[in-house]
């Protein structure tokens, strides 16, 4: 009995923190100043939520095994990414106007690159254990924790709501397109959602760039300020996955509608509604949660194109251009902030699985 | 099942969530200053530091050259680069230019309040030779006596190096007679606030933290976003004409054009070669000569560019008229190695567009129908403008002489590497002048110089060289040793090929009066102001 | 015996069900065509695809002779897209085709083998999958650019570009083959061919191959147009093909600065490229319906 009223409340608890997420976000679109802290309350509140969820449903072990595991990942990666750096041809004081030799040594001298690299990477790990990621090469004197941080937050946000978009946007259009199966309505929606995907989002960045910014000026394109600035970078941003979504979505449905529930459910007299959100719904989410984790991670984690088109101070640029400086602190703090995003997310996803089709088991 | 009623209903949800992020408008922009008091420019990436002792690009030293002021500054009239005094009241040279002495200005203030000493500026030439520091620029002053030594960590007692302070007057001792009080015009020349640097550390060019002594104090830095200067009442030289200036920060240089074209920004620096055919249209635009070269180096140790008669055959070859007629035509073409505009340029020297000659030199080599010429190699990095000239250079090539290019781009850090280890038979290079003297560009290609990645070594050449650049009084002496080995580098022996000198290309709004226009591009705003 | 002339009756049914499906037949068809005019880009084109026209730079559509009018160095356009169509499709296929054959290999050996080989095989997926996909591209294209492999120069061109993609396109093919070989190695006859002793390889060719052929088809089919799109994002960061070869890809990413001041050099590319992905999407929409025994 109490076991059953734990679970229960920790179920509204959670249910209350998603509440005080979206709320959050909305908030957020408000005002962008405000809410840099608050974003990242969104996602501690889900997290929270989500290992609250865990830990009433008796899945404790397995979320500390996962992290675990979690940690042995993000090693390994940082181990590979450090090593495969190096390999790439160039060095990071390299210039067009080459520093005189001794200069050149005496810079990396200071950064420690004139030690073995084997004592470069347990310098690292050291540092990295206690979440110092070590000063940018090529911002001088700017350490790589505060820079991604700052520019993390931003497209953190920018991310999230494309997500959000194309969640928003792909679902319905799948649903509707399965409903309206073989008519010309089907056709038409799914070929939109492939011409979605059939551009590379620079050309499709900017000619929303020239038509909604330069041309009728409805939104800014750059110059980034107010919270009008997410529009454009957000539905470039969100295009894409809302298109996937929405096919996924469709194909599922549409297997999902010749199941035995829910001609059972028919038989039952339930609305169409009902029906729709009971079962087809809940039922259909599976794939699409599995495209979602990775796609979360992808793009929290920013996308340069936008970044670049929209003069957005975010995290997706400073990958490139940290690899083509070889900002080696700078390209490894971004690498394992990616991995660790994309682990959560599938953590998240995971959790998910299990609240859309209760048959699968955490842990099992 | 889903009726498109709910479909509807569907669509409408997100459609408020939507709009619920276009509700409200943002108030100001520019970080709410007025536009009338406002210069809003276009920098084209973050500036990587401003501290002056380490920065060594553009971005940082327009900032800093707006923030800061040396003891000399460069003063334009027309073509012709003069020094004027800014910290430095006046100076002389004793010892046919061996020794020089400066008078310091008295009653200049920090931008902290705190009164300008002249042991700033000593402060910040050690600062800048302190192997701590780790300067790129170090060597700007290592024609100073043991300024060398002790930033290589030989002396560690900085009172051994040639500079001497007493009262308001700096005397400093060189090694070998130079003109000296050029190099102080650069930003790595400039006074520093040792205590201020020490409190802060790393985090001392901060707005809160910097203390600075120019016509404009930064009083915000958004990284990766935008910097906002403001006018410094306290500038001890004449006031701004400008209240504020706004550097955006925008990579993009098509997001830039539409912003300036939307009125949103004053001044874009840089523009693509895609766009220009187009934007030279426009009544912004501005054109005018700078300092620098854009050449192609040969590897002159590999075949076939390792013979100077096919090197001489491959320049002859190509029309420098054309590449400049794709870049939209405002480039001035070069044959020489010193731009137009500097002491020693010489129109006549070098090797002129000559397909006939750059054949009899291929037969004189052997080749002929049967004996086709081998392939060349041309590496250049990625870039939109070189991959441009590059395509151009292997289409006239096929076509004059029949040889086969192979282009090879390179990303930019990878095409450093190629060119220290094994550069292509052709590679691309550009020079900027540092300060506006020919040596600066005839040492590239001294045999020692690290900028001479063609592995061309000649003696006679260097001689001529290193000889005038020590003769800073003797002007016809000088020229005559440069042009003799002017001669040497590009038009006999040729192991680099000079093919223009790039003009800058501005957008300047009308708004805008007495933007710099110099040919350092320096770009000092304290004399620009706005209608 | 049996068993082959039942699948091979599966794929006759599958075949008709996309007959059936206008959409895929026309993009079939769309796609062979484009394959053809790749083919014979040099018969098809009506200038060399390098020859520069230095007097008419940027010449509009339809001027001076030039159909799709001329790019800033005065290369006809339309001679550049259709030489592009072979650099594209060669990207999309080839790429295609070499992360299908390591992903198969390696998704199929790991699900067969399973166990602590499976486990470990799929954690070397795991953490390949976790690097962002970008610097494995740049930092791939960028060390094979400046190795020749190839003699044939439009080759040479290709390789920096194939290998990167390659060795990011294998890794989610590997981990969906697997997971493929697993659902079908626990079917019975599967099972039972294994009592019988008949060799493993023998097993994976002749049973479990024709019964993952399907979905690996169906991949391929997306994974080609997703390495022309991924060609062309590399092009805007400024690593695309060798020069002066060109791509679609290439094509718009140096065309798409010049929009608003002349669009055919953006129009004309996109359309090729639009067309063409629109064509492998709905091809390979309709070739999973067909090939999905469920409908």
């Amino acid at each position: 009995m109490l076991k059953k009223i734990l679970s229960k409340s920790t179920h509204v608890f959670s249910f209350f923190l998603l509440v005080l997420g979206f709320w959050a976000i909305c908030l957020n679109l408000s005002n962008y100043y405000v809410p840099k802290l608050l974003s990242y309350g969104i996602f501690l509140s889900l997290i929270l939520a989500f290992l609250s969820y865990s830990a009433s449903s008796g899945t404790v072990f397995y979320c500390f095994k996962r992290i675990i595991e979690a940690f042995i990942t993000i090693f390994v990666i940082a181990t590979c990414t450090f090593m495969l750096l190096r390999l790439m041809p160039g060095g990071p004081f390299d210039e067009e106007k080459a520093l005189p030799p001794k200069i050149k040594a005496k810079i990396e001298a200071k950064y420690g690159l004139d030690k073995p690299l084997a004592v470069q990477y347990f310098d690292y790990l050291k540092k990295a254990a206690v979440f110092d990621l070590g000063t940018s090469y090529k911002y001088i004197g700017r350490s790589v924790g505060e820079m991604i941080l700052q520019n993390f937050s931003v497209s953190f946000t920018l991310g999230f709501y494309a997500f959000l978009l194309s969640f928003l946007i792909g679902i319905p259009t799948g649903l509707f397109a399965a409903s309206k199966h073989n008519t010309f309505w089907d056709n038409f929606a799914m070929t939109l959602s492939i011409s979605g995907v059939a551009l590379p989002n620079f050309l499709v960045g900017s000619v929303l760039i020239v038509v909604f910014a330069y041309q009728l000026d409805w939104f800014p394109s750059a110059l980034w300020d107010s919270s009008l600035h997410y529009v454009l970078p957000v539905v470039t941003l969100g295009i894409r996955p809302a298109a996937f979504i929405a096919r996924l979505t469709r194909s599922t449905v549409l297997d999902v509608i010749k199941s035995d529930f829910i001609r059972t459910a028919k038989a039952k007299g339930l609305s169409p509604l009902a029906i729709l959100y009971k079962h087809v719904l809940k039922n259909s989410m599976i794939p699409v949660l599995t495209y979602s984790g990775p796609l979360l991670a992808g793009i929290l984690s920013g996308s340069f194109v936008i970044e670049i088109l929209f003069a957005v101070p975010g995290i997706g640029k400073d990958l490139v251009q940290s690899v083509t400086n070889r900002d080696y602190p700078l390209i490894l703090g971004l690498t394992l902030l990616y991995s660790v995003l994309l682990v959560i997310s599938n953590l998240l996803v995971d959790f998910l699985y299990s609240f859309f089709d209760p048959r699968i088991r955490l842990g099992v | 099942m889903l009726s498109f009623k709910n479909f509807l209903i569907l669509l409408f949800i997100c459609l408020t969530f939507l709009l619920n992020a276009c509700v409200k408008k943002d108030t100001s922009g520019d970080f709410g200053l007025p536009k009338s008091k406002t210069l809003r420019m276009r920098l084209s990436g973050e500036p990587p530091t401003i501290d002056w002792h380490k920065s060594s690009d553009t971005a940082s030293s327009l900032i800093t050259s707006n923030i800061m002021e040396g003891l000399i500054v460069f003063n334009y009239t027309g073509d012709e680069v003069s020094l004027a005094p800014a910290l430095a009241e006046s100076w002389e040279s004793l010892e046919s230019a061996k020794k020089w002495v400066f008078k310091i200005k008295k009653g200049v203030t920090w931008s902290d309040g705190e009164p300008f000493e002249p042991k700033h500026i000593v402060d910040g030439w050690e600062r800048l030779l302190n192997p701590e520091t780790a300067s790129p620029y170090s060597y700007f002053l290592y024609s100073i006596k043991n300024a060398k030594e002790y930033s290589e960590g030989k002396i560690k007692d900085f009172s051994k190096v040639g500079i001497e302070l007493q009262g308001h007057t700096l005397t400093v001792s060189l090694k070998q007679p130079q003109d000296f009080p050029s190099l102080l015009t650069h930003s790595s020349t400039f006074p520093v606030r040792k205590d201020v640097v020490e409190k802060y550390k790393d985090k001392w060019t901060e707005p809160e933290n910097i203390v600075t002594l120019g016509p404009f104090k930064l009083t915000k830095w958004i990284h990766d976003q935008a910097m906002v200067l403001k006018k410094n009442t306290g500038y001890f030289g004449i006031q701004s004409r400008t209240e504020n200036i706004v550097f955006y920060i925008i990579q993009e240089a098509q997001t830039a054009i539409n912003l300036f074209e939307m009125g949103k920004i004053d001044v874009i620096r840089d523009l693509p070669p895609k766009d220009l055919p187009a934007l030279r249209k426009l009544k912004e635009f501005y054109t005018y000569p700078n300092l620098n070269i854009y050449y192609y180096g040969f590897n002159t140790e590999v075949a076939p560019t390792d013979n100077k008669f096919f090197r001489r055959a491959l320049v002859h070859a190509v029309d420098r008229q054309q590449i400049i007629k794709i870049l939209g035509g405002d480039q001035k073409l070069l044959t020489g190695w010193i731009p137009h505009g500097m002491f020693a340029y010489n129109p006549n020297v070098g090797l002129a567009y000559d397909p006939v000659r750059a054949k009899a030199y291929l037969k004189k080599l052997g080749y002929s129908s049967k004996n086709p010429p081998p392939k060349v190699e041309l590496s250049f990095n990625a870039l939109e403008a070189h991959k441009v000239i590059a395509e151009n250079i292997q289409a006239q090539l096929k076509e004059n002489l029949g040889i086969t290019v192979e282009l090879k781009s390179e990303e930019w850090k990878v095409y450093l590497e190629t060119l220290k280890v094994r550069p292509a038979n052709l590679y691309r290079m550009g020079w900027v002048a540092d300060y506006p003297d020919p040596s600066n560009f005839f040492d590239i290609m001294l045999s020692y110089g690290e900028n001479n990645r063609t592995k061309w070594k000649n003696l006679e050449y260097d001689r001529f060289v290193e000889q005038a650049s020590g003769l800073v009084s003797n002007k016809g002496k000088r020229l005559e040793l440069y042009n003799k080995a002017h001669q040497i580098l590009v038009s006999d022996e040729v192991p680099v090929f000079p093919i223009f000198t790039n003009v800058a290309q501005h957008l300047i709004s009308s708004r805008v009066i007495s933007f710099p226009t110099n040919v350092m591009r320096e770009f000092r705003l304290k004399n620009t102001s706005l209608q | 015996m049996n068993h082959l002339k039942k699948s091979s009756s599966l794929w006759q049914d599958s075949l008709k069900r996309l007959k059936k499906n206008n959409a895929s037949v026309i993009s079939f068809y769309f796609i062979v065509f484009i394959c053809l005019i790749a083919i014979f880009a040099p018969l098809l084109s009506p200038f060399a695809f390098d020859k520069q026209h230095i007097d008419f730079i940027l010449s509009s559509p339809n001027q001076n002779g030039f159909l799709f009018g001329t790019d800033s160095l005065g290369r006809d356009l339309l001679s550049r897209i259709i030489y592009g169509s072979r650099m594209s499709m060669a990207v999309g296929i080839i790429t295609a085709l070499i992360s299908m054959l390591v992903g198969t290999v390696y998704g199929g050996v790991s699900g067969w083998i399973g166990g602590r080989v499976d486990a470990f095989m799929m954690r070397v997926v795991d953490i390949l999958i976790s690097i962002p996909s970008l610097v494995l591209l740049i930092l791939v294209k960028v060390v094979f650019d400046s190795v020749s492999l190839f003699e044939d120069p439009e080759l040479k061109a290709l390789t920096g570009m194939l290998l990167a993609l390659s060795v990011v396109g294998w890794v989610t093919l590997a981990r969906i083959v697997r997971g493929q070989v697993l659902q079908v190695k626990s079917l019975t006859y599967i099972e039972a061919s294994k009592a019988l002793g008949i060799p493993s390889y023998l097993i994976l060719l002749k049973h479990i191959l024709p019964n993952i052929l399907g979905p690996i088809i169906v991949l391929l089919t997306f994974q080609i147009p997703s390495n022309i799109l991924t060609e062309s994002f590399l092009s805007f960061i400024g690593l695309g093909l060798q020069p002066p070869y060109s791509s679609w890809g290439v094509l718009a990413a140096d065309g798409w600065r010049s929009m608003r001041h002349y669009p055919h050099l953006i129009i004309f590319p996109s359309i090729a490229l639009g067309v063409t992905m629109l064509a492998f999407n709905l091809f390979g929409d309709g070739l999973r319906d067909a090939l999905d025994p469920k409908s």
